[in-house]
């Protein structure tokens, strides 16, 4: 199995507002803090790769205390000249956020380029308070989603200047300088919490399918439509195409891991993910179909999971290095997850780093038999 | 009063649409959460007038219709509904959303409309306004934002919480998004154009609306429609068809006299 270091870069505090996203004042926001917490994270991020991590994962949130990178590819370019071997995975750009989309194209370019071809790509349409904070349509977001990717793939692999002329993108040149050096393209990933549209239209093009913080028998679920749509397809999936992201805390012994993952993973969920209820269901953003399906399970807010329901679903990983073993098993053996993303807080920055120190020795060497396998051969373009 | 319902077809746009009363035709243009809501409001205009109560497509009980992209397209929409009930002329009444969509087709077509009657309508760019962002609000907050008597309120509360009363509002909200999430709640051509409108028209406005503020909205409707009166009611928010409902439904019925046929 292949490790990603996941980074969110959140603002860590505790406040009694009704919202962490959209609504949450920036007065909260300290930027001497913001100094020390970047700083201090890119250095995790800068370890993992010298600890063995595969690679190193950003993403895009907007106007919250959950995660303070509104330009992931800003991350990325500084990780691209810091690094030397671990994938870039950048998960992912908001595209339907964007008014164009083709700079997105031209970054993620610039980014390959620079890294010597190491850059991963995720599509993603924002979560849903994300069309609050940027004032984008929600009623938009998967046409917009599905056009700009079109776009940008096309940018990437056909030769230019041609025309583009969509419903909500149009321009008489497309021609991005510099082009990507992978080939054809940067590899593509759809992080995503398992809308079945999402799941067909991942499959039909190869592009890894990333279950972001999501309960175990979901994921067991949403891998299984994955792979049975890849095989109407016509093609069996690889195991690189069924990735995973999900928080670990490990300790020397298992009360230790317990209290960081009680109070440092469940911050996430409880303060992290705090959302004023409108900011779950702009109008629109959901299909009808998916909206029942929602409705039908009624999932429990992540602001309202208690630790015990977050730990018997499988929302969190955590215990001493040999129970961590165990559990990763689960993603390894059962659900034959090909990549593990995973963030770590241990509170503070000597504690972090000891905690993925102890993950890089006593963890990761167990679920090395394919060290030598390249996980972005064949797929994900 | 019997209160017919049918569904039709406007070309090729299916419907649900109440009809009941005598009279002179009166179209009524519901706003968000009012589809199919025949209230003690219509029930006195049928008194005096045959009242067309369409639902907009993706509201109440008319299937979504998603070629419906911009506000001009239910202005449209309405002209085809004229053209497939064959009236030539009516009486306009719009309320909040409705009367944004009245005033779109009034700019348009200002003499098929006997009279013109918006009720705290929105759609417009106010100078020194910004309307409060409703689609971030909980029911709690647009019910305060929406009335200035709460229990007026009741009158559109949803039956349920079952699935299939969620997606309806979901779709509803989804069909009102699609028109009106940014440029939230206007379209930045519309107000220029109310001065094309030449119906005799009435602006009714509730003296506590917090969504779009009696100062300075109702006085820029009045200045850019020319010769529009004004009414305002004393007890009411955003909604007085559903606050006053008679005083509102004698000020439109007065305004139209529909004893005197056309005005």
């Amino acid at each position: 199995m292949k490790f990603y270091y996941f980074h969110l870069m959140p603002y860590v505090m505790d406040h009694d507002e009704p919202s962490s996203w959209v609504t949450l004042s920036n007065r909260y926001y300290d930027p001497k803090v913001g100094q020390q917490l970047y700083n201090q994270y890119l250095d995790q991020l800068e370890y993992a790769e010298k600890l063995g991590w595969d690679g190193l994962c950003v993403n895009e949130h907007h106007q919250n205390c959950y995660g303070t990178m509104p330009s992931p590819n800003v991350m990325a370019a500084m990780l691209a000249r810091r690094t030397s071997r671990a994938k870039l995975a950048i998960l992912g750009n908001g595209l339907p956020l964007r008014e164009n989309p083709l700079r997105i194209a031209e970054e993620i370019a610039m980014l390959d380029v620079v890294s010597g071809g190491r850059v991963i790509s995720g599509f993603v349409r924002g979560i849903s308070a994300e069309y609050f904070s940027t004032a984008m349509n929600p009623t938009h977001s998967r046409e917009r989603f599905y056009e700009a990717a079109e776009l940008i793939l096309r940018a990437w692999t056909e030769e230019g200047p041609f025309p583009f002329d969509g419903k909500y993108y149009r321009y008489p040149y497309v021609n991005p300088w510099p082009r990507p050096l992978q080939k054809p393209h940067p590899p593509v990933w759809c992080p995503s919490q398992g809308s079945s549209e999402t799941v067909e239209w991942a499959a039909k093009r190869r592009f890894p399918y990333l279950m972001v913080f999501t309960p175990i028998k979901r994921i067991a679920q949403i891998y299984g439509e994955y792979r049975e749509a890849c095989e109407r397809y016509g093609y069996t999936a690889s195991r690189y195409q069924l990735t995973v992201n999900v928080p670990i805390a490990v300790a020397p012994t298992d009360a230790k891991a317990r209290e960081l993952a009680q109070k440092h993973v469940m911050w996430v969920f409880n303060v992290g993910l705090r959302m004023h209820p409108p900011f779950w269901r702009p109008p629109g953003y959901l299909t009808e179909a998916s909206l029942r399906r929602l409705l039908a399970t009624s999932p429990k807010l992540p602001s309202e999971l208690t630790f015990e329901e977050a730990d018997r679903e499988g929302y969190l990983v955590y215990g001493s290095p040999a129970t961590v073993r165990d559990k990763l098993r689960v993603f390894s053996d059962e659900l034959r997850a090909g990549i593990l993303c995973s963030g770590m807080s241990g509170g503070s920055r000597e504690e972090t780093l000891e905690m993925m120190e102890l993950f890089a020795r006593e963890v990761m060497p167990h679920f090395r038999e394919d060290a030598h396998v390249d996980e972005t051969a064949g797929v994900g373009r | 009063m019997t209160v017919e319902r049918r569904e039709l077809s406007v070309r090729g746009t299916p419907i649900h649409l109440l009809t009941a009363g005598a009279g002179p035709a009166l179209l009524f243009l519901h706003g968000a959460g009012g589809a199919g809501r025949w209230l003690p409001f219509q029930e006195r205009l049928a008194k005096s007038f045959t009242v067309y109560f369409p639902s907009h497509p993706g509201h109440g009980g008319s299937p979504d219709a998603s070629w419906i992209e911009h506000i001009s397209d239910l202005a449209f929409h309405y002209l085809d509904l004229l053209d497939e009930l064959g009236l030539d002329r009516v009486h306009l009444v719009g309320a909040s959303f409705g009367g944004w969509i009245g005033a779109e087709l009034a700019t348009m077509v200002s003499h098929r409309l006997q009279s013109l009657v918006l009720i705290d309508p929105v759609g417009i760019k106010v100078d020194g306004w910004i309307y409060p962002f409703l689609f971030g609000m909980d029911v709690p907050e647009v019910v305060a934002t929406v009335f200035h008597n709460p229990m007026a309120a009741l009158a559109l509360a949803p039956p349920d919480q079952s699935i299939e009363t969620l997606a309806l509002q979901y779709r509803q909200g989804a069909a009102l998004a699609r028109v009106s999430w940014n440029p939230y709640l206007y379209d930045p051509l519309l107000r220029r154009r109310l001065a094309r409108i030449t119906a005799p028209t009435l602006v009714c406005w509730g003296a506590h609306d917090r969504l779009a503020p009696l100062v300075p909205c109702s006085e820029t409707w009045r200045k850019e429609i020319p010769g529009a009166r004004l009414q305002v009611f004393a007890d009411s928010g955003h909604v007085p068809h559903l606050e006053e409902p008679a005083a509102v439904a004698e000020a439109v019925i007065d305004f139209c006299r529909p004893e005197t046929g056309a005005r």
